[in-house]
């Protein structure tokens, strides 16, 4: 992996809003990282620093500043279907029928409706929505929703998914089944390869579940970079693991939540 | 039919203030001698009576003149307008709801056209269009445009940037982000706009007609009302109001065909 190209590059990008007020806000202040592809990342940090904001700039609805992002060597200059995006709020469109949206990033590259269908049924059984497919979006419960949006980004291929806390809002249990999901179609790439995951949560335990490297974000800056190296296939117990209990003290350290004496913070 | 029907079914109380209306009227007549206010029995016999051919109206100059022909005529320049009213009005709200500048430049044009009473606006039509359809037909298509560039305006600007965006990264251009987001997530307060127009246009185009054209329900009116036949202006007035109900009742059953995803009468989760 270290002498490929990586999948995701960000150098040196800020990202600096003026509010309405006239107040200049750094939302993302001078971040570089390099992410290889099918690399599964989670990004933590405190609400208000600056992770949908970073999300949103490699997704290319929001040009950097300052800097630059590379996905597969190709410098960002907008959205394209290669990064798809989940969203924080319900994105799924109210006014088609659930597979409509699983289908749509494929009608817009014009694929023909038979085959797009089939790839549809096919991340809709996945996801285990197969037998809604005719549902209207407001006929289906938050998690339905967020599984509906999951599907549609994974259906249209993307090598690199960016997930803006897509399960913030569920419950426990639903929470849990959606990270089999998750991981189960990260596993399933379109060419036979792991896909590019950026996870954005607040949820240190997810994090540790799901990630192969934590990014933890403060205050527009990555203070702190995190090689997770448990076995997979995960479960409650592996965050037993001496090393996950470990990487638990650092990351809630890094939320403020506990004393650590000495957290290693990552020279920019 | 069947909307005139559903309409029906769905609107006892509706029914109940037509016949209290009606009850009205007849008491009325019991004061005021038929020359001023004709009972309405006897308007529903001339409408009868007018409503293939009307001799007395001939009589007064009106080529071709029977309630029905004047009707489908003031019908056919009410849809004219109304296609061609809401088809601007739609682009034009859309468009400006996605960009500042074309707002900045579209808004005050339409927004003062919108305000200018029509009785200042329908001599320059006539000047301008002459005293055909396409006079009436322009002034009610103004109106409308700028009652559906408000309507579409309004909902495009509220919809969550969510939706585009999402639609941006899944790959969509311009267009595909036109007809698959803007249009189809607005149609309900869209459609909502265009059956507030239609109720207006009516009024509208029989006041354009009754101002300067040759034919057309107002053109009667007009012509009646010289005539001071005040049975007769009755008998075209509820032929108008009727046709307005049917048409009113066909675009609600559109509207809930088209917004049937927005409707908020839920069945449960389906699983
Ligand atoms: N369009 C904007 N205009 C002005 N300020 C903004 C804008 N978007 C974000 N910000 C500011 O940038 C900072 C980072 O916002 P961002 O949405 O990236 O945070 P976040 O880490 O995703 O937070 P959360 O976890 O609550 O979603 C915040 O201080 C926010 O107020
Ligand atoms: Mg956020």
């Amino acid at each position: 992996m270290s002498d490929a190209a990586p999948m995701v590059l960000v150098s040196r990008v800020s990202q600096t809003f003026r509010r309405a007020d006239g107040q200049k806000v750094r939302a993302v202040d001078d971040v570089s990282v390099q992410i290889p592809e099918g690399q599964f990342v989670c990004l933590l940090g405190p609400s208000g620093c600056g992770k949908t904001t970073l999300l949103q700039m490699v997704a290319g609805l929001l040009a950097p500043t300052q800097g630059e992002i590379r996905v597969a060597g190709q410098c960002v200059r907008g959205p394209a279907p290669e990064r798809g995006m989940v969203f924080q709020k319900d994105s799924v469109f109210p006014w088609m029928r659930v597979i409509d949206n699983v289908e749509f990033g494929l009608k817009c590259r014009g694929v023909a409706k038979p085959e797009r269908q089939a790839i549809a049924r096919r991340y809709l059984a996945m996801v285990g929505l197969a037998a809604v497919e005719r549902a209207w979006p407001r006929e289906l419960s938050g998690g339905m929703l967020k599984r509906v949006a999951i599907a549609t980004v994974f259906a249209n291929g993307a090598a690199v998914l960016l997930l803006d806390e897509p399960f913030g809002a569920l419950d426990y249990v639903t929470k849990r089944q959606l990270h089999d999901v998750l991981l189960t179609l990260w596993g399933a790439g379109a060419s036979g390869g792991r896909r590019t995951v950026l996870f954005v949560t607040h949820d240190v335990d997810e994090a540790l579940l799901l990630a192969d490297r934590i990014l933890v974000v403060h205050s527009g800056r990555i203070v702190d970079d995190m090689a997770i190296p448990a076995p997979r296939p995960r479960n409650s117990d592996s965050l037993l693991l001496p090393a996950m209990v470990a990487n638990k003290h650092r990351l809630l350290a890094h939320l403020g939540l506990e004393v650590a004496p000495a957290v290693p913070v990552l020279a920019q | 039919m069947a909307g005139a029907m559903r309409w029906a079914r769905f609107d006892p109380l509706g029914m109940l203030g037509i016949m209290a209306m009606l009850l009205i009227w007849a008491a009325m007549t019991r004061v005021l001698p038929p020359s001023s206010l004709p009972g309405p029995l006897s308007v529903g016999l001339r409408l009868g009576q007018d409503f293939f051919a009307a001799p007395e109206l001939s009589f007064y100059g009106l080529p071709d003149a029977s309630l029905s022909g004047s009707m489908i005529y003031t019908a056919e320049n009410v849809l004219v307008a109304l296609g061609v009213g809401a088809g601007v009005g739609i682009a034009a709200g859309l468009l400006t709801a996605r960009s500042a500048t074309l707002r900045a430049l579209i808004d005050p044009v339409l927004m003062t056209a919108g305000t200018i009473p029509i009785l200042v606006l329908a001599p320059f039509f006539l000047i301008w269009f002459g005293v055909g359809r396409a006079s009436s037909v322009l002034l009610v298509a103004l109106y409308v445009s700028v009652m559906l560039y408000v309507f579409a305006q309004r909902a495009a600007s509220g919809l969550d940037p969510v939706f585009e965006q999402s639609a941006r990264t899944l790959g969509a251009d311009r267009q595909r982000i036109l007809i698959d987001v803007l249009l189809p997530s607005t149609i309900p307060q869209i459609l909502g706009g265009i059956r507030i127009a239609l109720a207006g246009c009516w009024g509208l185009e029989a006041i354009a007609e009754l101002l300067g054209a040759q034919y057309g329900v107002g053109k009667i009116i007009e012509v009646l009302a010289g005539a001071t036949d005040v049975q007769g202006i009755l008998a075209a007035l509820v032929l108008l109001g009727v046709v307005a109900v049917l048409f009113d009742a066909g675009a609600a059953l559109a509207t809930r065909r088209l917004a049937r995803w927005s409707v908020t009468t839920q069945i449960g989760h389906e699983r």
